[in-house]
C-alpha cells in the first residue's frame, strides 16, 4: 500500500530533481563560486598543458637577460638566472596542484575512514582515535608539518605526507560528527533491522550521508595545503632548487625584492589567486550542498 | 600667536647652540651582519670578531689597508738561515689600557698561552711550531721554533697572535674574552649580546690618533635594516652590502659604496679519490664547462673577479696562470669523452645553505648540465656540514663528491692559502683538504715554502705548487668575490681590508 502511494506522489510531481541536479541548480546561481571554479579549471588545464603552452623551458637560463622586467619576450619578466618566470609559474602549477590534491586526498581518505569507524563503533576505539586527533590538532598546522618534514627529511614527496598527516584529524573529527547523527537515522535502523552487516552499513548507508561536508572541506583544504607546501618550500624544507615550485620561487626572489620585485610578485600572485579560488569554491559548494541553507 | 612665537624662537636658538659642531663628540656606529662570539682573539674563528678585537688589541705585526705586512709592536727583526730562530726588537713607551707597560715579558705571556695545546685555543695552530720564548732584555725577545717556518711574521700579524695585557690575563683568566685589555687605539667599554662599545685611548702610542671618541659595533643580521640604518645616518658604515642591494645605496648623495677585491676564493672542490673525479681530464673538463664571467654576473651581480690560480691575486706569492680554463663547451665535451664519459655522469654537490651559496650551486648545476653532468645540489646546515665533510676521520669514509666552498687566508700569505686546502697531509679532520688532493710535487713545494724565510726561495716554491695544482685542477676555479660595504661620505680613514676585516684606527668623521 505504501508502495503505490509513493509512486502516486512521484507521478504527480514529475519535476522532482535528483540531488545532483538540485546541487547544480543552486551552485550555478553563485556567480563568485562559478568564477572561482572556472579559474581553477583553467589553471588545471594550464598545468596539464604546461609542456606545450609554456613559452620557454623552465630551467633554460639566459645570463644576458637576468632580472628583466615584463616585456614582449618574457611576459612577466625573468629571474636571477634569466629564466622565464611565466614558464616557471605554469610548470609550478603542476607541482602546487598535485601537492594540494594528493595530500588532501591521502589525508581525506585516512581521516574519513578513521572518523567513520570512531563514530560508528564508539567506545574505546572512539576515545583512542579522537584523543590522538586532539593531540595532532593542538599543534598549529604549519608547525606540525615542519616537525614531520624535519623527521622525514626535506623534499616535495615528504611535504605531501606532512600535509596529509596534518589533514587527517580534521577530516576524522568532521566525519565522526556526521556519523554520530546518521547512525540514529531511521533508514539506518531499518537497514540494520533487515540484517545488513556493519561494514556494509558504514560504507553504503552512512558514508554517502557524510560526503557533502567532506566535499566542502576538501576544496577548502586544498587551498591550505598549497599554502603550507609553498611555505615549507620557502623555508627550504620542500621543493629543492631548481624546481619551479611557487614557494621556492618566492624564496629565490626574496633577496631581489628591492631591485626586481616582479621575481617575487608573480609567484606570490599565483599562490594568492589559487588559494583564494579554492576557498571561494568551497564557500559556493557549502551553500549549494548544505540542506539547512536555502 | 605672538605669545607662542617668542618662547619658540628662544627654544630654537638654544637648540642650535647646543647642537653646535664644535662641542659634538665624534661617535661612530658600525652595522655588522652577526654577533661577536668573543673578544679573545686567540680563541676567535670568525673575521667579524677579529675585526672587533682589532679595535683594542695589537700584535707584533699587522696588515695595512692593502694587506701588506707592517710592524706594529715590533720595530725590527732578525732570523737565522734555517728559519728556526727569530729575534724581535720591541717598540718602547707603549702601555696597555690598564697601565701595565708593554715589554718582552708581556709578549712571552701571550705567546706561551697561545702555543700551549692545554689551553685549547682555536688559534693554537698559529704558534704550534713554537718551542721556546726567550726574554733577552725588556725590549728584545727570541722565538725558537721546533721546525723551520718561513712565514712566522705573517702568522704573528694574524689577529689570533695579538698581545693581551699580562695583568688582565692574570686577573680574568678564562674570562679574558669578556674583558679585553690591549695596546690598541680604543679601550673596552661594554659588550652586550649584539652591541660592543669602545672609546678613545688617550694614551695611544701613535701621535694624533685615534680621532673618534666612541665607536659602537652593532649586529644587525637583516640586510634591509642594515641599509636603512645607513640611510638614516644611524650608522656610518655597514657591511656586507649584498650585491643585489647596491642600487639602493647608489642613489643617495650622502653615501658611497666600497667595492674592492678580496682574498676570498670561491671554488668547488672535487674528491680526487672518487670516480669519476680521480681522472684529471674530468676535472679539467668541468673547469672548461663553466663561464666564469657569467658566474660573477649571476652570483655576485658583477662584483667579483676571476680566480686565476689556486690562490687569489691579493695573497703573497700569487702567480697568474698562463693557460686559463676559458669557457669552451666543445673542449669540455671532448675531454669528458676522452676520459670515458661521453654522455656525462651524475654527482652530488654539498655546500652551505645560505642564499648566496645556494645561488652559486644552482649556477654550477646549470652550467654543468650543458655537458651532460647532472648534479644534485644538497645545501647543508653548518652543523651537518661539519659532521659530513670536515669531521670525517678517514678519506675512504668520505661521502663528499663535490663541495662548493670558499676560503679566506687571513695571514695574507700563500702558505695559509694552500697548506690547509691542498696539502697531501691536510685531509680532514686535520685541515680542510676536502678534494683529498695529494701530489708529491705540490707537497714538497708547500713544505719548502714554509721551511725558509728567504723570499726568493719561497716565491719559487709557491710558483711550482700553483702551476702543478692548476694543471691537476682538484677544484673548479670559480672566482674571487669583491668586498662590498656602504659608508657615509663623512667617514674617512676607515678601511675594509681584503680578508673581510675592518680597520678603524685612522677613522674620522667630518
Amino acid at each position: 500500500m505504501t508502495t503505490t502511494d509513493a509512486t502516486g506522489v512521484a507521478a504527480a510531481h514529475e519535476d522532482v530533481r535528483s540531488p545532483l541536479r538540485e546541487f547544480w541548480r543552486k551552485f550555478r546561481r553563485n556567480r563568485t563560486a562559478m568564477a572561482a571554479g572556472l579559474c581553477l579549471l583553467l589553471l588545471a588545464v594550464a598545468a596539464v598543458a604546461a609542456p606545450w603552452i609554456a613559452p620557454y623551458d623552465p630551467a633554460a637560463f639566459d645570463y644576458d637577460r637576468i632580472l628583466e622586467g615584463p616585456s614582449v619576450d618574457h611576459w612577466v619578466g625573468t629571474d636571477a638566472y634569466g629564466r622565464d618566470i611565466l614558464s616557471r609559474i605554469l610548470w609550478g602549477a603542476r607541482i602546487s596542484l598535485s601537492v594540494g590534491l594528493l595530500s588532501v586526498l591521502l589525508g581525506g581518505v585516512a581521516g574519513v575512514a578513521l572518523g567513520l569507524v570512531a563514530g560508528f563503533r564508539g567506545g574505546w576505539i572512539d576515545s583512542l582515535i579522537m584523543r590522538i586527533c586532539d593531540v595532532l590538532l593542538a599543534f598549529p598546522g604549519i608547525l606540525l608539518a615542519i616537525g614531520i618534514v624535519a623527521i622525514l627529511g626535506p623534499g616535495i614527496d615528504n611535504v605531501i605526507y606532512a600535509v596529509a598527516i596534518f589533514s587527517v584529524p580534521v577530516f576524522a573529527r568532521l566525519v565522526r560528527g556526521s556519523t554520530l547523527a546518521l547512525k540514529r537515522a531511521v533508514y539506518v535502523d531499518a537497514a540494520r533491522a533487515i540484517g545488513v552487516r556493519d561494514r556494509l552499513l558504514m560504507v553504503r548507508h552512512i558514508l554517502p550521508g557524510t560526503l557533502p561536508s567532506v566535499i566542502v572541506y576538501v576544496s577548502m583544504r586544498i587551498g591550505t595545503s598549497i599554502l603550507t607546501a609553498a611555505s615549507l618550500s620557502f623555508i627550504g624544507l620542500g621543493a629543492q632548487p631548481p624546481s619551479p615550485e611557487w614557494g621556492a620561487m618566492l624564496a629565490d626572489g626574496r633577496s631581489y625584492i628591492g631591485v626586481a620585485s616582479h621575481v617575487t610578485f608573480y609567484p606570490g600572485l599565483a599562490i594568492f589567486l589559487t588559494v583564494l579560488a579554492f576557498n571561494l569554491l568551497g564557500d559556493g559548494l557549502r551553500d549549494a550542498l548544505d540542506p539547512k541553507l536555502r | 600667536m605672538t605669545r607662542f612665537a617668542l618662547p619658540l624662537l628662544a627654544g630654537l636658538l638654544a637648540g642650535t647652540a647646543l647642537a653646535g659642531p664644535a662641542f659634538a663628540a665624534k661617535d661612530l656606529v658600525v652595522g655588522m651582519p652577526d654577533n661577536i662570539t668573543t673578544l679573545d682573539p686567540a680563541d676567535i674563528n670568525d673575521t667579524l670578531s677579529q675585526s672587533a678585537s682589532r679595535t683594542m688589541l695589537q700584535g707584533l705585526f699587522g696588515f695595512d689597508k692593502d694587506m701588506k705586512l707592517v710592524p706594529l709592536l715590533a720595530e725590527s727583526f732578525t732570523v737565522n738561515d734555517t728559519a728556526t730562530e727569530y729575534t724581535y726588537r720591541l717598540r718602547k713607551n707603549v702601555v696597555f689600557h690598564d697601565g701595565t707597560p708593554f715589554n718582552a715579558q708581556a709578549v712571552k705571556t701571550s705567546f706561551d698561552r697561545l702555543a700551549d695545546p692545554a689551553n685549547r685555543l682555536k688559534r693554537q695552530s698559529l704558534l704550534a711550531m713554537l718551542a721556546e720564548t726567550v726574554v733577552v732584555d725588556d725590549y728584545t725577545i727570541t722565538l725558537k721554533l721546533s721546525q723551520p717556518f718561513g712565514a712566522l711574521n705573517n702568522n704573528l700579524a694574524h689577529p689570533g697572535a695579538m698581545i693581551h695585557s699580562p695583568k688582565a690575563l692574570e686577573t680574568y683568566g678564562k674570562d679574558i674574552g669578556r674583558h679585553p685589555v690591549g695596546t690598541g687605539p680604543y679601550k673596552f667599554v661594554s659588550w652586550e649580546a649584539d652591541t660592543l662599545k669602545v672609546e678613545k685611548n688617550d694614551k695611544y702610542w701613535k701621535q694624533g690618533l685615534p680621532k673618534i671618541d666612541h665607536v659602537t659595533l652593532k649586529s644587525v643580521p637583516e640586510n634591509g635594516s642594515r641599509i636603512a640604518m645607513l640611510q638614516t645616518n644611524e650608522a656610518q658604515f655597514i657591511y656586507p652590502l649584498p650585491p643585489e642591494m647596491v642600487k639602493m645605496v647608489e642613489g643617495n648623495q650622502a653615501l658611497e659604496i666600497i667595492d674592492a677585491p678580496s682574498i676570498i676564493a670561491r671554488y668547488v672542490a672535487m674528491n680526487t679519490m672518487k670516480k669519476p673525479f680521480n681522472d684529471p681530464r674530468v676535472r679539467q673538463a668541468l673547469n672548461y664547462a663553466i663561464d666564469k664571467n657569467a658566474y660573477a654576473k649571476v652570483v655576485y651581480r658583477g662584483y667579483a673577479g676571476p680566480l686565476d690560480s689556486a690562490i687569489p691575486s691579493k695573497l703573497g706569492f700569487h702567480v697568474t696562470q698562463p693557460s686559463q680554463y676559458t669557457y669552451d663547451l666543445a673542449k669540455a665535451k671532448a675531454l669528458l669523452a676522452e676520459a670515458g664519459y661521453p654522455n656525462g655522469f651524475e654527482a652530488e654537490m654539498f655546500g652551505r645553505n645560505s642564499t648566496n651559496f645556494i645561488r652559486g650551486m644552482q649556477f654550477v648545476q646549470q652550467q654543468l648540465s650543458q655537458i651532460g653532468v647532472k648534479l644534485t645540489v644538497t645545501p647543508l646546515e653548518a652543523g651537518v656540514e661539519t659532521a659530513r665533510v670536515w669531521g670525517v676521520e678517514k678519506p675512504e669514509d668520505a661521502t663528499v663528491q663535490m663541495q662548493y666552498g670558499g676560503w679566506s687566508a687571513s695571514t695574507g700569505d700563500a702558505d695559509w692559502g694552500l697548506r690547509p686546502l691542498l696539502w697531501g697531509k691536510g685531509f680532514p679532520p686535520k685541515f680542510f683538504n676536502v678534494a683529498y688532493y695529494k701530489n708529491d710535487t705540490v707537497d714538497a713545494a708547500i713544505e719548502t715554502g714554509i721551511a725558509t724565510a728567504d723570499t726568493a726561495k719561497r716565491a719559487e716554491a709557491y710558483r711550482v705548487a700553483q702551476e702543478q695544482i692548476w694543471k691537476d685542477a682538484p677544484w673548479i676555479f670559480l672566482g674571487v668575490e669583491n668586498l662590498l660595504a656602504g659608508k657615509s661620505k663623512k667617514l674617512t680613514g676607515f678601511y675594509y681590508v681584503a680578508d673581510g676585516g675592518l680597520q678603524m684606527e685612522e677613522a674620522d668623521l667630518q
